[in-house]
This record gives C-alpha cells, sequence and structure tokens, in this order.
C-alpha cells in the first residue's frame, strides 16, 4: 500500500537525523542549512512533527546528557524511519527526472 | 527566584557565562569582569546574583522562561512530564540574547503545537478520558441532531393530517426539507476520509456557510418577517456548533470505530431522553429531566462526566436559543413560536441560566469526587 506523501518538515527532520543522532536544537538548525534557510523550524512544529514520527515508530530516543543544567533528548532515526525516507527519496526522485527530462527537451526546443 | 533563595552551581556557572557574554560585548572590561565573577561564583543567593547583573541588560532570563513554560502549560501533562525540559532548553537555546518575552509567532506556533499532539494517537493504549467521550460523541451526535430536527416534525404531522390550521402551510415543504439537510450535512461530514486538522476544520466551516447561505435564500423565499422563516434561520448556528463539534469528534478521537466498542445501551437511551426532552422544551420538563440526566451520566464513570460535556455542547445552545415549542398531542395541535423581541425574552434566560447552573454543579460534584479518589489511590506527584 503506498503511503500518504511526507510533508516538508518532516521530510527535512528524517534528512536531519539520517546523518547522526541529533538533539532538538541541532535538528533546527540542520533543518536550516539544508533548506538553505528556506524552512525555519520553531519547537511547537519541531516536537509535533517528532512526537508523530514517535508515535509511527520512525524515529526513536538515543541519548539523554545534561548539558549547561539543561536536559537534552537526542534522537536517532529507526531502520523503518529509514526505509521510509528511501521511499520518499525514490518518489521525489522519479518526479524530478521525468521533470527534468521534458524541461531539456523544452529547451531544445526553443 | 526569591532573592533569598540559595543558588546552585549550574545557576552559579549560568550567571559566570553571562557575564563573560557581556564582557565580549564590551559592556564590563576587565578589571569589572574579574570583580563581578568573584562575587558570582561565590554567590549563596539569588540576591547576590541579581546584584552582580544588576546594571546589565537581561538580569536573568528568568521572565523568558517562565513565559516559555506559562504556554507549555497547553501541553497535556502526561507529554509535558517526559518532554517540558527538554523543550524549554530548546526555546531558551534558540532565543537571542537579551530577548524578553515569547513573539506572537513563537507563542502560535507552540499553541498549534499542544493542539496537534493532544490529536495525535498516544503510544500508551491508555487514551485519556476525553479522547474516548470524543468518539462516543461522533457516534451519538448525529442522532441527538436527527432527534432535535425530528421531534418538532412529528408535533406537527398529526395536526397536518387532521386538517387543522398550520403556521407553515404555506411553506411546509420547505420547512420539511430544512430540519433534515442539517442532520444528512453532520452524517457526510462524518463520513469523510480527510486527514489533517485544518482540512477538516475548512470543510467545516465551508459546509456551515453553504448551510447558512442556503437557509437565508429558503427565508428570503418563505417571504421574510413571517413567523415560519424565524424559526427556519433560528436553527441554523445551532446546526453549525453542532457540526464544528462532530468535526472534532471524528478528528482527535481515536475513530468511530472504539466509539462503537464504547457506547452502552445506557448512553444511548440517556442521549435519546435528553434530547427528546430539548426538542419539546417546556419549562417544567428540562428542569426536572436533565438534572437527573446529567447525575446519572456524570457520577456513574469519567467517560459519562466527559460525554456530559460535550453533549451540553451540542444540546445547551438549542435551550438557551430564544424560540419555545409547545406541543400538546390533544385534540387542539398548536404550534407556537415567540421571538425574542414579543414575549419572555427575560423568563428564556433564566431559564437557560438555570439548566448552566445545574449542569456546572453536577459537572463540579463529579469532578471532585474523582480528583479526590484518585489522589487516594496514586502517590503524590514530585
Amino acid at each position: 500500500m503506498t503511503e500518504l506523501p511526507l510533508r516538508e518538515p518532516t521530510f527535512l527532520i528524517l534528512t536531519a537525523l539520517a546523518a547522526g543522532p541529533q538533539h532538538g536544537y541541532g535538528i533546527m538548525t540542520d533543518v536550516a542549512q539544508i533548506s538553505g534557510g528556506r524552512v525555519r523550524l520553531r519547537a511547537g512544529t519541531l516536537y509535533a512533527a517528532l512526537n508523530r514520527l514517535d508515535g509511527d515508530r520512525l524515529v526513536e530516543v538515543d541519548r539523554e546528557e545534561i548539558v549547561d543544567a539543561r536536559l537534552r533528548r537526542y534522537y536517532r532515526l529507526t531502520p523503518e524511519g529509514a526505509r521510509r525516507l528511501q521511499q520518499e527519496v525514490e518518489r521525489m526522485r522519479s518526479t524530478t527526472t521525468v521533470a527534468a527530462q521534458r524541461l531539456r527537451l523544452l529547451g531544445g526546443t526553443q | 527566584m526569591d532573592d533569598r533563595c540559595r543558588t546552585s552551581d549550574a545557576d552559579r556557572d549560568r550567571a559566570a557565562a553571562l557575564l563573560r557574554d557581556h564582557f565580549a560585548a564590551g559592556r564590563l572590561n576587565a578589571a569589572e569582569l574579574d570583580e563581578r565573577l568573584a562575587k558570582a561564583l561565590n554567590a549563596k543567593t539569588f540576591g547576590e546574583l541579581h546584584r552582580v547583573l544588576a546594571d546589565l541588560p537581561e538580569r536573568w532570563p528568568e521572565r523568558l522562561e517562565r513565559a516559555y513554560r506559562w504556554l507549555l502549560a497547553c501541553y497535556p501533562a502526561a507529554y509535558r512530564r517526559v518532554h517540558e525540559e527538554e523543550m524549554l532548553a530548546v526555546l531558551m537555546t534558540a532565543a537571542p540574547d537579551g530577548k524578553r518575552w515569547p513573539g506572537m509567532a513563537e507563542a502560535a506556533d507552540l499553541t498549534w503545537g499542544a493542539v496537534r499532539v493532544r490529536c495525535q494517537p498516544s503510544r500508551s493504549s491508555a487514551e485519556p478520558g476525553w479522547r474516548d467521550a470524543l468518539a462516543v460523541v461522533s457516534i451519538l451526535l448525529p442522532l441527538v441532531v436527527f432527534i432535535t430536527t425530528a421531534v418538532p416534525v412529528a408535533g406537527v404531522l398529526p395536526g397536518l393530517l387532521h386538517g387543522g390550521p398550520n403556521l407553515y402551510s404555506n411553506m411546509f415543504p420547505l420547512w420539511l426539507l430544512n430540519q433534515f439537510t442539517g442532520p444528512l450535512a453532520l452524517l457526510a461530514l462524518s463520513l469523510l476520509r480527510l486527514q489533517r486538522i485544518a482540512t477538516r476544520a475548512a470543510v467545516a466551516l465551508l459546509i456551515g456557510l453553504a448551510y447558512l447561505a442556503y437557509l437565508a435564500a429558503l427565508s428570503y423565499l418563505a417571504g421574510g418577517a413571517d413567523p415560519g422563516a424565524v424559526s427556519l434561520i433560528a436553527g441554523g448556528p445551532y446546526i453549525l456548533l453542532a457540526l464544528g463539534l462532530q468535526m472534532a469528534a471524528v478528528t482527535a478521537s481515536p475513530g468511530r470505530r472504539r466509539g462503537l466498542q464504547l457506547v452502552t445501551w445506557k448512553h444511548v437511551a440517556l442521549t435519546v431522553i435528553a434530547a427528546v426532552a430539548v426538542a419539546i422544551t417546556s419549562y417544567p420538563w428540562t428542569l426536572v429531566v436533565i438534572p437527573v440526566i446529567c447525575a446519572a451520566m456524570a457520577l456513574t464513570s469519567s467517560l459519562g462526566r466527559w460525554l456530559l460535556v460535550l453533549l451540553a455542547i451540542a444540546l445547551g445552545p438549542y435551550v438557551a436559543v430564544p424560540y419555545t415549542y409547545i406541543v400538546g398531542w390533544g385534540p387542539h395541535m398548536r404550534l407556537y413560536v415567540a421571538s425574542v423581541m414579543r414575549t419572555g425574552a427575560l423568563g428564556q434566560l433564566s431559564q437557560a441560566c438555570v439548566l448552566a447552573a445545574v449542569f456546572l454543579g453536577v459537572f463540579l460534584i463529579a469532578a471532585c469526587r474523582e480528583s479526590l479518589r484518585s489522589r487516594k489511590l496514586a502517590p503524590p506527584a514530585r
């Protein structure tokens, strides 16, 4: 059964975690960097998405640390999450390949 | 923090870090930095720390932290137990230096995040009581709306059959059509398979607005000031409220299947009696029947208590809306419509207030009972 396509913030969070376990603030800065500053995640959106991903078993807690007297929790991608991300990348790649081909043809005829 | 409150190592380190930041920004010279650092690292109370930072821009990010904690209170208690400190750490790290209040965008983002978290299914198998109640409401609400729109029809039909005078004679077909489109709209909404909360809200709003426009068109066709036309429109906002509640019930609950598992014949019977009583809505009925039903639902279980609240939202406005049906079953059929302008506005209002007080009273008693019972069983919170 094909699942619904991932929303962009969710996709970016999974991409950020694909590099390795990260904590909340790390994910926020990584997402901003991956999207070239276009997507600025806020804490509310981030944690709602993480809660959903955790419920779907796509991410899980890696470890907890105390830094600067504050709790920091690290999240990592589960194998299921990696598979889901891969599936999404394939879906987008096939679509973008077709679009690029057609644009090239379009550019050729003009 | 009170000035006399004692500081921890972490608090002193944080103050020292702040002082170094101010030095880097050029607000202190090296000598001042050393002097203040010595005082900060030896400070025993918050008063001493405050004096060290007194003339520097942000005394302590407590105000910001307190504001964030207040916003984070929107999140469910179980979620907060696990995630509050972590989210606070992220929020405070992301906040630029000298920030005093969370901005509007940030507050909105946190509040909407809380709504989304509340609507997402939790990992643990035990669902909070209100979500189960919403599942049952998604089953019962179409039934309630159907009854409250069908009873007036049932009241009118015998009179029609006997050929008696009818207030709606020239637009009876329109009125009949109007009575049933409400329930149909509700059923349609609950059967739609929509994923996102925002989509559901948008669809509910559209259906509601379309329904209002349709009512306005009907009343225009019927001829404006006709008392029958007044009753056509008066039911409109009530249907909108029911639409909104049904949307919430289907979105935020574990689903209709769970509702079917949970609903018992007792719930159905009590709801049907309440709906019929409200649809008839003559003074002695509601003041006697409704409190008994409230007590029966609220005092038996937590599910009953939440059901009471939600169904009160659905049925309440129907009682407070300023028109009355008095349906007689004798040979003299009467359908009586009173508008706010003419008579009984104060009577209607007082009746609505008494009923609201009864609902609230029963709910509060049941809530206190629940909390007392759970406090006896559960260990004290940390």
